[in-house]
């Protein structure tokens, strides 16, 4: 059988507060899912054009990032639409939507299923520790991740007849 | 009446900055500046640090080139430790800096300046950047993605991080090549020499087409210095100093970097924070230059490579001294990311490049030192003092845009007076002017990131404070 490349894409600076939940977040799930081959954690400090192209190889992709726009602990899973940059000025930092679009541009080929998970950010002052509403909400965030993973690597287990 | 024309930011640059346009009471430009408004004070609180902590602290300058800044502060440290670090060491550093500058050559070239190179200066600015490119040239956009990551690649298995690897220490490198990486490597190459041919095809292709830009895109003559091979071949991590003049004449050789703080001053301006470097027994502004690719092609008299060498004789036919506009950092840096490919794979053939011995250990011998290499964008120098116990009292960075200030503020000169006419300007006109930096590609500092969207307006006010035209995207 085929890896199912299964990409779980996370990003933030561990230095700054809450925006490190990606980071803690992507390690717990290289932990999680060390067993399954199939199953690739990727975390940089901020997502950049190259990583188009480990996005047009994979199945599923699942993003991390917390979100200043979002409720203080809040958590949010939702899918991921390709859209190109409105502004294109940020060459240094895309969002979700914008990777999956550049993939489609670049290789023409990008994940039939991708999520954004979000957490929202209590304060990202300098420090390496989370808001009290963060910490509140990593069980949620844990098992949205993991039921997420799980849910896809089943489906491509046993695929609709 | 006179009025004062802003860029702010200058975008698609490492870093942020800002561009003034001084129009005099007819309209027309009569001075302008690219200002630096970031300050970062790295010299003075790394005082009191342990020196061989300097590479580490020092790499945090910058995500785009640390290594050069890995590099340079270790060299310093090893002039006060006074010890020559073993052969494979290196050479391992030298692969890991070539492996930087053709990562960050490919970012400069696709991800910054292919918009204005490949889908035109006064195109539609919804669609000039990177999905631009991905959409009009599909193929060019994933040879620049191909070779950044091949660069990316290697400092990853060398250094075990892409960004801030901490594997060059004072002394050498913390752990020898594992054959299993030289291997992975060497299998990298065909596609990195695939996608920057493809670059340079495809530059060629359009180079005619920007006649008017080369023409003012800082095109006069100026003294250029770099680091230079006793056989005259370029050099990145090791070898001396040369400054040649507009004409190519050697105005001095053989600076090491003990006589740089000698012979390069530093000029303070009052509207930027970045420095300009200047050659000490010319003066300042006179004996201002330019260093980088371009400057690095004008000076060598050969790459040391073949497939390099071939592109250099090229780039030679340009002129018949030196290449004087900067327009050509462009194609220079082309050549430089190829000659960079091409010693990656002579130092992985070399027969001690899996040698277990790659760091040399001394305490303080010596209370001052200095290093010196080429970053991507030109000479970067560290220079220390240390007190008995190793901390420092005292520390020194001149950086590569420090170098190239005074012919970039020239340059935004220059093509301010080509396209801002009566006072008026296109959107076209005021991306030209920002392509001038481009071409320079300055890192003003990576590390001070803003959050968020930065909108580009660009304003003429009038000495009443009322604003006659503005451009907005």
């Amino acid at each position: 059988m085929k890896p199912a490349r299964c990409l779980i894409l996370a990003c933030g600076n561990t230095l700054r507060g809450d925006d490190g939940i990606g980071p803690f977040l992507a390690e717990w799930a290289e932990e999680r899912f060390a067993s399954q081959p199939e199953v690739q954690v990727i975390c940089r400090q901020q997502w950049s054009p190259e990583l188009a192209e480990d996005i047009a190889r994979a199945q599923f992709v699942l993003f991390i990032d917390c979100s200043i726009d979002t409720a203080p602990g809040s958590v949010a899973l939702t899918p991921v639409i390709a859209a190109a940059s409105a502004a294109g000025l940020a060459t240094h930092h895309l969002g979700a939507a914008e990777l999956i679009a550049l993939s489609r541009d670049l290789y023409h080929c990008w994940p039939p299923e991708s999520l954004l998970l979000t957490v929202g950010a209590g304060a990202i002052e300098l420090g390496e520790f989370f808001s009290d509403a963060v910490r509140g909400a990593l069980p949620q965030a844990r098992r949205l991740i993991e039921e997420s993973v799980l849910d896809y690597l089943s489906s491509y287990m046993n695929p609709p007849r | 009446m006179s009025q004062t024309i802003t860029i702010d930011p200058v975008t698609r640059l490492e870093g942020h900055g800002k561009i003034t346009i001084q129009l005099n009471g007819q309209g027309e430009v009569e001075d302008a500046h690219f200002h630096v408004t970031q300050v970062r004070g790295f010299e003075r609180f790394s005082q009191g640090r342990p020196f061989y902590e300097m590479p580490s602290l020092m790499a945090r300058i910058c995500g785009i080139c640390p290594v050069s800044h890995l590099i340079a502060s270790a060299k310093a440290c090893e002039a006060i430790m006074s010890v020559r670090i073993p052969h494979t060491a290196s050479q391992l550093r030298r692969m890991l800096n070539l492996a930087q500058m053709v990562q960050s050559h490919a970012l400069s070239f696709f991800h910054l300046s292919s918009p204005d190179l490949l889908l035109g200066m006064e195109s539609d600015p919804k669609l000039r950047h990177i999905f631009g490119v991905a959409a009009a040239r599909p193929e060019l956009g994933r040879a620049g993605i191909g070779l950044r990551r091949f660069g990316q690649h290697i400092i990853e298995l060398l250094g075990n991080k892409r960004i801030h690897p901490g594997w060059v220490v004072a002394g050498g490198v913390t752990e020898p090549l594992a054959l299993a990486k030289r291997d992975e490597i060497l299998a990298m190459l065909p596609e990195a020499y695939a996608n920057v041919g493809l670059a340079l095809a495809a530059y060629k292709q359009i180079a005619d087409t920007f006649g008017q830009e080369i023409s003012v895109f800082a095109n006069f003559p100026t003294n250029y210095l770099g680091l230079i091979n006793e056989d005259e071949s370029i050099e990145f991590t090791d070898g001396l100093l040369r400054l040649i003049d507009a004409k190519g004449a050697t105005i001095e050789d053989g600076i090491n970097a003990n006589r740089f703080t000698e012979v390069i001053g530093e000029a303070v301006e009052n509207y930027s924070y970045t420095k300009f470097v200047y050659y000490k027994p010319l003066g300042y502004p006179e004996g201002s230059y330019r260093v980088g690719p371009l400057a690095r092609l004008n000076i060598v008299k050969s790459m040391g490579t073949p497939k390099a060498d071939v592109e250099l004789a090229e780039f030679k036919q340009l002129a018949a001294g030196p290449v004087e506009s900067s327009f050509f950092y462009h194609h220079a840096r082309l050549i430089e990311a190829l000659y960079g490919i091409e010693l990656i794979e002579r130092i992985l053939t070399d027969p001690l490049i899996l040698d277990k011995q790659v760091r040399a250990t001394a305490g303080v011998n010596r209370l001052d030192g200095a290093g010196q290499i080429e970053a991507p964008r030109g000479t970067l120098s560290h220079h220390y003092k240390v007190d008995e116990d190793g901390k420092i009292t005292w520390a020194n960075l001149v950086v590569a845009t420090g170098h190239n200030n005074n012919a970039m503020n020239r340059g935004v000169l220059q093509a301010a007076r080509s396209y801002v006419r009566d006072g008026k300007f296109t959107e076209g006109a005021l991306n030209r002017v920002e392509a001038v930096i481009r071409t320079f590609d300055p890192c003003l500092s990576c590390s001070t990131h803003a959050y968020g969207q930065m909108p580009l307006v660009m304003t003429i006010v009038n000495a009443d404070g009322v604003v006659t035209d503005q451009v907005i995207r």
